[in-house]
């Protein structure tokens, strides 16, 4: 009870910080419980919480189309009106009961970790966690070389990557052809290694304080298809998209026409969901969900390069500021060959050799981490403590070394905290 | 059972004690030496080795390590003195570094160069670390990080150096693993030693201020070090460094020459006792009149030894045997190196075929002497050419 009173007062207490948002989360906890409360008894409260959930995040992602005054959105908002989307529509489904503890309500929406970029917890999940909460030496040791982990790719690899794709992106006239490309492929990473490690962060730390959450990533570019990677990238949106979205519309139990529309229209959310501008991605990768059940090829190597070049592709629509600049962007991989002066440009962009040799360092180390990443936890669960205390030392030292952080350095936040 | 446990505690105790030695290790291979570049850094651990005993300590900016050669005080009138400058020396740190000066040795005198008084907030990270980075850890320290910090500083930074020169892994030098452990000596108790000649030429303009008085900040530490220097029965003096720029104003010397008077302090303002004291702004500056070079400073330091012998009654130490044995070998080392640095300049000039050696027998004219007061005069046609 304590120990969940901290954590709540946790979460306020650093949402204090953005101002006025903190009364936009406060009013909707609170009015999310209450709305719980009554959605057993009275089921048309579920449609007018969902509905006017569904304008607030639709409008603040339309806002700068609208000719209103400029309206901040509270940070995380994307994170936990989806959660308590989720919960209401639980309750009507009649899923469980309705939470009657306003502190155990007001965590599963405030808790600090997850509060700023996820994972997309279910009610449910919550709930347990909160309950089976157990604080061990072993699950400390498990929670800290995690978030290293996640520094180490925050720091190392995304601050770095960041560079020179923030170099690229900033000058679209200037760079191409070769150099959208190295934007497209180094950003692949950038968000990658940004948003996976801002989750072992939050994971490892919830999981120093004895709660396990849900994963959000599974090692995404290894996947063989676009519809796999979208099994293994952000998987509680995927989740959450597919459990509220995609069966509601009738999933692909009514033909493949049927299925094709619902398919695009959850992917469709998901665009919306990202912002305004991404609606165009999302439905594209609808599309090349669809067109990688039409064409697979016999090697899972190419497979997998080819979604990985897919998907990178489309991540143009998160590096370049709107539609037009993307598709230029794209277009100029094709027609602007200036393939033989890239090594040289991009080695002025601001990254030393030191700095190219830790990151490709770095980018094999994930990989390798990734590839292989159940058989190295189970070897490190099996370590002795002073090996596994080894090992977080050395990659303690490893971030402070090799980071980039601190004066010089431009502080960036997680990417997809702005969602 | 228990014994397994202790045997894991004691493991995880080693390895939590190997990831300190190595975090030790990484830091220190990280952190600059300041040996062969920007060597002001190295200053302040540089007195470590040799503190106790000075008769006087000088605090202040560029404006005290650039100006008074200490060993020139011993070789004149046998004063024993150490400079505890750093660039960018504001009055705080100073009374920081006077207060960890006085853990170690109580001088006589205490020599704080006004010019610092001007500034009232700390000027960049990179100053702050130049005087802090190679303190020893103690109150003074601690006091004198939170009284300087930028707002992009953090304390934790000063603490575990790697938080800020982590990104130092890729410029690593040979310097800093030739000084991995330990640094080079200072012969010159402070002294920075500057042959070259770059006469005063065009100043920038003098602008007028929208407000000549010092800040509460700066007379709050002025108070306090004066308040200490009275508490250990040490003399505190003021002075003003002779430079051209930047321009000491008359408002600024006025409000100092109030506080002299007021407290009973003596205050030296050798801007305006440039003549007396024999300089020439043609010759006796390295950068166009902001510092004095070798030069210079053997006119000023012979002018203020006199004073400080005077006013002050300093003994004279060279009859002493023992510390004659350090400071002659010290001033042996000191000539040494003017000697080198003369000749290399020479070579210098020889190769570039500028300078004129037919009026004072050329650079060889600007040898130390071999007794005390000896004169170095040097002069270069040309602004820049020794450079």
């Amino acid at each position: 009870m304590m120990i969940n009173l901290l954590l709540f007062a946790a979460g306020l207490g650093v949402y204090a910080g953005y101002g006025i948002s903190m009364v936009y989360l406060l009013a909707v906890t609170l009015a999310g419980y209450l709305a719980g409360r009554l959605i057993p008894r009275h089921h048309s409260v579920m449609w007018i919480s969902v509905v006017l959930q569904v304008l607030v995040l639709l409008l603040l992602r339309v806002r700068n189309w609208l000719p209103w005054p400029p309206v901040v959105a509270p940070i995380g908002i994307s994170y936990f009106t989806l959660q308590i989307i989720a919960y209401h529509v639980d309750l009507y489904r009649g899923k469980y009961e309705p939470e009657k503890n306003l502190l155990t309500f007001g965590l599963f929406v405030t808790y600090l970790p997850h509060l700023f970029m996820g994972p997309i917890e279910p009610y449910a999940g919550m709930r347990a966690a909160l309950e089976e909460r157990k604080i061990s030496g072993d699950s400390f040791l498990k929670g800290a070389v995690r978030s290293l982990w996640g520094l180490f790719k925050k720091l190392v690899i995304a601050a770095r990557t960041g560079v020179i794709v923030s170099a690229i992106s900033g000058e679209p006239e200037r760079f191409q052809g070769a150099f959208a490309l190295a934007a497209m492929l180094l950003y692949a990473v950038q968000l990658y290694a940004d948003f996976s490690g801002g989750m072992d962060i939050v994971l490892g730390v919830s999981r120093m304080l004895g709660i396990r959450m849900s994963e959000n990533f599974d090692a995404p570019y290894l996947a063989q298809s676009v519809r796999e990677f979208w099994r293994r990238w952000h998987i509680t949106l995927g989740d959450w998209l597919r459990e509220y979205v995609y069966i509601p519309l009738g999933g692909s139990r009514r033909g493949k026409r049927r299925r094709f529309l619902n398919t695009m229209v959850t992917f469709l959310v998901s665009g919306i969901w990202h912002g305004g501008k991404y609606l165009l991605w999302g439905l594209l990768h609808g599309f090349f969900v669809f067109l990688g059940e039409k064409f697979r090829i016999g090697s899972k190597t190419l497979n997998r390069i080819g979604t990985f070049l897919v998907v990178s592709f489309l991540w143009s629509f998160f590096i370049w500021p709107d539609t037009a600049t993307v598709l230029r962007m794209a277009g100029s991989v094709f027609t602007v060959f200036n393939y033989d002066v890239l090594l040289a440009g991009i080695g002025g962009m601001g990254l030393s050799g030191g700095d190219w040799i830790v990151l490709g360092a770095a980018c094999l180390l994930l990989w390798m981490y990734d590839w292989k990443s159940r058989a190295l936890k189970a070897r490190f669960c099996a370590f002795p403590t002073a090996a596994r205390v080894g090992v977080i030392g050395l990659l303690a030292l490893t971030v402070l070394t090799f980071g980039r952080y601190g004066i010089g350095f431009t502080a960036s936040e997680f990417i997809y905290s702005g969602f | 059972m228990r014994k397994k446990r202790g045997k894991a505690i004691l493991s995880t105790g080693a390895v939590l004690v190997l990831f300190c030695i190595a975090l030790l290790l990484i830091s220190r291979l990280l952190e600059p030496k300041y040996m062969t570049e920007l060597e002001e850094g190295s200053f302040i651990s540089q007195y470590y080795r040799e503190a106790g005993g000075h008769d006087v300590i000088f605090l202040g900016d560029c404006e005290v390590y650039a100006n008074f050669s200490p060993l020139e005080l011993y070789r004149d009138y046998g004063i024993t003195a150490y400079i505890r400058g750093t660039p960018q020396q504001l009055v705080w740190m100073s009374y920081y570094v006077a207060e960890e000066t006085f853990r170690y040795e109580t001088p006589r005198v205490l020599v704080f160069n006004v010019n610092a008084l001007r500034y009232s907030e700390p000027v960049s990270e990179a100053y702050n670390r130049l005087t802090i980075d190679k303190m020893r850890w103690s109150g003074s320290k601690v006091g004198i990080i939170l009284a300087s910090m930028t707002e992009e500083e953090q304390f934790l930074s000063y603490v575990f150096p790697i938080l800020r020169y982590h990104s130092r892994f890729d410029r690593l030098t040979r310097e800093d693993f030739a000084y991995f452990v330990g640094g080079k000596e200072n012969f010159f108790n402070g002294f920075q030693l500057h042959t070259e000649v770059v006469p005063a030429g065009t100043l920038p303009v003098k602008k007028v201020l929208p407000d000549y008085r010092f800040e509460e900040i700066c007379c709050q530490y002025l108070d306090k070090l004066r308040l200490l220097c009275e508490e250990k029965g040490t003399d505190l003096v003021l002075v003003k460094a002779p430079s051209l720029y930047p321009y000491w104003y008359e408002e600024y010397d006025a409000q100092i020459k109030e506080y002299a008077a007021e407290y009973g302090l003596s205050y030296y303002n050798f801007v305006e006792r440039s003549e007396d004291i024999g300089l020439d702004f043609s010759k006796d500056t390295y950068d166009g009149g902001y510092h004095l070079n070798l030069s210079g400073a053997v006119k000023l330091s012979r002018y203020f030894g006199n004073i400080l012998a005077e006013e002050y009654g300093l003994a004279d130490h060279r009859e002493d045997p023992e510390l004659a044995a350090v400071y002659d070998k010290k001033l042996q080392k000191y000539d040494d190196i003017i000697e080198e640095r003369l000749r290399e300049q020479e070579d210098e000039a020889d190769r570039q075929g500028t300078v004129d050696r037919g009026i004072t027998g050329g650079i060889n004219g600007l040898r130390p002497g071999s007794g005390a007061g000896a004169e170095y005069q040097y002069r270069c046609r040309q602004p820049g050419v020794c450079r």
